[in-house]
């Protein structure tokens, strides 16, 4: 309720809403009022109906109204006698404890309120002069009421003297944890109630539901003061940024910035990538409309190896309210480490021959290829050594999990044995290994591999039977990029998203032998192919009108990532005549498929942190995979997690198995330095598992240690976290007062807040009486029926 | 190229042909002449048995290089159409019997494979050609860049039956050499020995195979891209030798089986690298 409306029912109505609100109604007019009433009914009912007789000049209407107007007065009258009054319950002075909780974030140091003329206060000047100042109205209704307890809060909650004891520089605001805080600590006291002071830019990573729910279970009412402005006038902000958390060196990833603005619509503006200072990427972006929050993509080549912070900026726009918040981290691995891929083809082709060459000189990728080049006769090419794959295609799961992805070329699904091909499956489901899936005659439905284990990996429907020789279908395909297509890591390849789109425009036509029934549910198509107007379709197996087909596209399955690229000759994008020499497209793109098909593969140990950048002090979740050589994930080993802090500092730390997920272990570490934490998991060598001492001696996972992970933690003047999305979330704030029966004030409303709390019938508390009948509204009522029916009267003419 | 077929004044009217100079002059002076016998110098020869290129569609069909004019004519036609369909065929034929390629072999009258021209686009379809006779090729500038596209972009070309004649190269080595600069300059012929893993692709051969009884001792000679013998392979040049025709008459019996053998091997070995290389 508007404050002036509010205002002017407490002057009608004698008490604020509130006070109706919390109040129950009642009469307390004594027995003998009632006689007296009945004695009034005797007389009165004889003068009404004589009353009611009189004819004189007035019309029947006339008698309506005027009879009417005289027995609501009467009833008014009578009304009063019985003597209304609210029955509240409130709290007894200086009996009750009262917390307050004060938000001691830096995000309260925006200047963002209002003072007149002046400068814009900031919000935690405000807070101060709300309840830390001598001169503070609240504080001393507070105190004149209550037993008032302060806490300040921001990753934690703290018991402070008195409300001066703020600084607003906590890194992080975490209102559910500071609330159930302070609600424990005053638990054997009677509470009244807690008042919360906060902007509400809440950035804890859990929901406040389970706060709440215990809050409304004790009937703790929390009252809310939003300070700040809900909406900004100027600013521009880098909200978050999503990457990968880690990339083969070389590898070109592709950030999401998510963008937000208010007063800039529609600007262009740069936004720049640095690593260590050093600018990687730059981009001119437009500004999205005022509050959508748009993600931007941003490709960033990663060519350093180590831990790299990535910087994103967008450079300070004229007039910004909030100046911390055009800057945000990512914490990227690039692992300078070669990732190593079996690539089975069937049947000698020149897309073989392309595809190892592009890839030839690339120091972090390995081609190992069983090329098929007569019947019974395979030929190995970049082996490490002459036992790999000296037998064929591996014949155990922990030949095969040895490799991260599988290329399958043009060759035909009687190669496997259907254990082989259980295998395929499981290296993607079950491993988490990436597969490849090419075209050509001896490939998907054409290579025989419908109704096959390996079939519900593939993100493409097929069918038919396998076809020995002959051409059964052939299409030539015009490459498309799809939204989603223009939006992931693996399809560029150019410098830019822009540039990369347009290279996809202009790429020649390639040809499909392989006939696509359609997309696998939860399939994503990176690049569809459509047949050109002058191009062929032929020999299809059922009839197609206008053929369309995918180039590129993939799906989750099981851990693991299956890819399907059923065309036989992407090497037409380098060959072909409009293709200039130099033109790196077709290297690129293999490289990019190649390494986007091994980016995402687990270790048989790995260690992952919740979050890639982090406060000091704020704790970091970490979680280990543990699994044996067949990637059976392990559930009896002792993993350990070893810290280096950024001084060197080391420390061991004992990871629990998390009993809801098989071979997952988890602990948490708080962060004490400023810098980069290194994270290696290691399964503890001297602790035998569980089981016969055969088992023991196989136990492969023994000393084994993962790829160390990092955590990126920010001094708490480096961290932008407070500044972003920092508007006061006046619903948020709400909410919580709604949810626990409390009220959410500003500071402009704000001085009930005393009075509110003492009627929140909490602690311990004395019933009042609070008189009706003298309200100004009933004395109003009174004089205005008498006065309509006298100007009645005289308006007839009845007097 | 059959030799038995010859007459004595095209041997040596080829042969003079072949050396740049001369053939330079020859046209200049008496190019009304030559068309009068063989047509335009400046347009391509059409083997009768030619029926037309089959449509790509991503099988391995065998590429083959014309080039303009009549140089080193023969009855089969000018150098580059010597044993011209039968070879191709017959080499594909042997592919599809040895290996898992399936190449195209046969479609109605088309045989063999495909002949392309060193600037026809859809050459790049193809990244696998055989060139016979450079001893007489004369390119213009178009076909020299559409050619050191193909051979830059991935394309690797078999150069055949080249070199001596009776113990004197009467200009294919010079004139192979010659074009080649123009087509790659600074590019250099180097002699590959047994070890080069392109003879031990498919079968392991050894190189002391005996090649026309017409050339000289056979040397086989390879162009690395860059110059770096440890980059790709762009080409390999048989001097000396004609595998061609070993593998148009194997089923003849014109030439002993062993030495048809060792023809079938090395062409089945180039293709088997440049597919897998």
């Amino acid at each position: 309720m508007a404050n002036w409306l509010e205002s002017l029912f407490a002057f009608l109505f004698k008490y604020r809403p509130a006070v109706f609100e919390k109040g129950d109604f009642a009469f307390g007019s004594p027995t003998s009022v009632i006689v007296l009433l009945l004695a009034g009914a005797l007389v009165g009912v004889p003068a009404i109906l004589t009353y009611a007789a009189v004819r004189g000049k007035s019309t029947r209407r006339d008698r309506w109204i005027l009879g009417s107007l005289r027995a609501v007065a009467i009833l008014l009258l009578v009304f009063c006698l019985f003597r209304p009054m609210l029955l509240l319950s409130a709290a007894v002075p200086q009996r009750n404890y009262v917390g307050v909780l004060i938000d001691d974030s830096r995000s309260m140091q925006i200047a963002d309120v209002d003072a007149g003329d002046a400068r814009p206060q900031t919000r935690g000047d405000v807070v101060r002069h709300l309840v830390a100042g001598p001169d503070s109205a609240i504080r001393k209704a507070l105190a004149d009421r209550f037993l008032v307890r302060y806490f300040r809060f921001s990753s934690g909650a703290q018991r402070i003297a008195s409300a001066d004891d703020v600084t607003f520089t906590g890194t992080s605001t975490r209102l559910g944890d500071a609330i159930e805080h302070a609600r424990q600590e005053l638990e054997a006291v009677p509470l009244s109630g807690l008042v919360v002071f906060s902007d509400g830019a809440d950035n804890g990573r859990t929901p406040l539901g389970d706060e709440l729910l215990s809050l409304r279970a004790r009937s703790v009412p929390v009252f809310t003061v939003g300070i700040g402005r809900e909406r900004f006038d100027k600013d521009v902000e880098i909200r978050r940024v999503e990457a990968a958390r880690t990339a083969l060196k070389g590898s070109a990833i592709v950030a999401d910035v998510l963008v937000r603005q208010r007063g800039y619509g529609g600007q262009k503006v740069p936004l720049v990538v640095e690593d260590e200072g050093r600018v990687i990427a730059s981009e001119e972006i437009a500004l999205p409309g005022d509050g959508d929050l748009a993600p931007v993509r941003v490709h960033v080549a990663l060519n350093d190896p180590g831990p790299r912070t990535l910087t994103f900026k967008i450079a300070l726009q004229q007039g910004e309210q909030v100046t911390q918040n055009n800057v945000q981290q990512a914490l990227v691995v690039v692992r300078d480490r070669r990732e190593k891929i079996l690539y089975v083809e069937g049947e000698p082709r020149s897309e073989m021959g392309f595809i190892r060459r592009a890839v030839a000189s690339d120091s972090n990728l390995q081609l190992v290829t069983l090329q098929r080049t007569a019947e019974n006769t395979f030929q190995r090419f970049d082996v490490d050594n002459g036992e790999e794959l000296a037998g064929g295609f591996p014949k155990t799961r922990e030949e095969l999990f040895r490799y991260r992805g599988i290329v399958l070329g043009s060759v035909d699904a009687s190669m496997f044995t259907r254990d082989q091909l259980q295998m395929l499956a499981d290296f993607v489901g079950v491993r988490g290994g990436g597969l490849l899936l090419l075209g050509g005659r001896h490939a998907f439905g054409e290579g025989g591999y419908a109704g096959t284990p390996l079939a519900p990996a593939m993100p493409v429907v097929i069918g038919g039977e396998a076809v020995p020789d002959s051409l059964t279908f052939l299409a030539d395909i015009k490459p498309e990029l799809t939204p989603a297509g223009a939006a992931s890591a693996a399809t560029q390849i150019a410098g830019t998203e822009q540039k990369s789109s347009d290279r996809w425009k202009t790429l020649p036509a390639v040809t499909s032998v392989n006939f696509i029934r359609g997309i696998k549910p939860g399939a994503v198509v990176l690049v569809n192919g459509v047949v050109p107007t002058d191009g062929r379709t032929e020999s299809a197996p059922v009839p197609v009108r206008r053929y369309e087909q995918p180039v590129l596209a993939y799906q989750r399955f099981g851990k693991g990532l299956a890819i399907a690229l059923p065309i036989q000759d992407t090497r037409l994008w380098q060959m072909d005549a409009s293709t200039p020499v130099d033109d790196p497209t077709f290297v690129t793109f293999w490289r990019q498929l190649l390494r986007w098909l091994t980016s995402d593969v687990p270790n048989r140990i790995s260690v992952a942190s919740a979050s890639d950048v982090a406060g000091v002090r704020d704790p970091i979740a970490l979680t280990a995979e543990v699994a044996d050589s067949a990637f059976v994930m392990r559930n009896d080993a002792r993993v350990v997690a070893h810290l280096t802090a950024p001084s060197g500092t080391t420390r061991d730390l004992p990871m629990e198995w998390a009993v809801d997920r098989d071979g997952e272990y988890r602990a948490t570490f708080t962060p004490e330095e400023a810098g980069n934490y290194e994270v290696v998991a290691e399964v503890d060598a001297t602790a035998a598992p569980a089981g016969s001492s055969a088992r023991a001696a196989a136990d492969t996972t023994r000393g084994r240690r993962s790829d160390a992970t990092y955590v990126r933690v920010n001094a708490a003047t480096e961290s932008s976290r407070e500044f972003v999305d920092a508007e006061m979330r006046a619903s948020l704030l709400q909410r919580i007062a709604r949810e626990t029966g409390g009220r959410f004030y500003t500071p402009a409303n704000v001085a009930s807040l005393p009075e509110d709390i003492a009627l929140s019938k909490r602690g311990v508390t004395v019933v009042n009486q609070m008189d009706l009948w003298d309200m100004p509204f009933i004395f109003l009522m009174l004089v205005g029926l008498v006065c309509a029916e006298w100007a009645y009267r005289k308006k007839r003419g009845l007097v | 190229m059959k030799y038995a077929a010859r007459t004595r004044w095209m041997v040596l009217l080829v042969g003079v042909a072949v050396v740049p100079g001369a053939r330079v002059d020859l046209q200049a002076q008496d190019r009304r002449s030559m068309m009068r016998y063989f047509g335009d110098p400046n347009e391509y020869y059409t083997p009768p048995a030619f029926h037309g290129n089959v449509k790509y569609d991503g099988r391995f069909t065998f590429a083959r290089i014309k080039y303009r004019g009549f140089a080193h004519f023969t009855d089969e036609g000018p150098g580059w159409s010597h044993d011209y369909p039968r070879s191709d065929g017959h080499l594909m034929k042997i592919m599809r019997e040895v290996t898992a390629l399936r190449p195209f072999v046969q479609r109605g009258d088309i045989v063999g494979g495909n002949i392309f021209a060193l600037d026809d686009p859809e050459l790049m379809k193809y990244p696998i050609a055989y060139f016979s006779e450079p001893g007489g090729w004369s390119p213009n500038d178009k076909e020299v860049a559409g050619f050191r596209n193909y051979l830059l972009k991935g394309g690797f070309v078999i150069f055949d039956d080249f070199g001596e004649m009776r113990g004197f190269d009467q200009g294919d080595w010079l004139n192979t050499v010659t074009q080649m600069q123009r087509v790659l300059p600074g590019c250099q012929m180097v002699r590959l020995d047994a070890s080069h893993p392109i003879f031990h692709s498919f079968y392991d051969i050894g190189l002391d195979v005996i090649g026309r009884t017409y050339r000289g001792i056979p040397a086989y000679y390879g162009i690395y891209e860059n110059n770096d013998p440890k980059r790709r392979l762009l080409a390999i040049l048989n001097y000396n030798n004609d595998i061609g025709e070993y593998w148009e008459f194997s089923d003849e019996g014109f030439d002993p089986i062993a030495l048809t053998n060792e023809a079938y091997k090395l062409g089945v070995n180039y293709l088997m690298y440049a597919l897998t290389h």
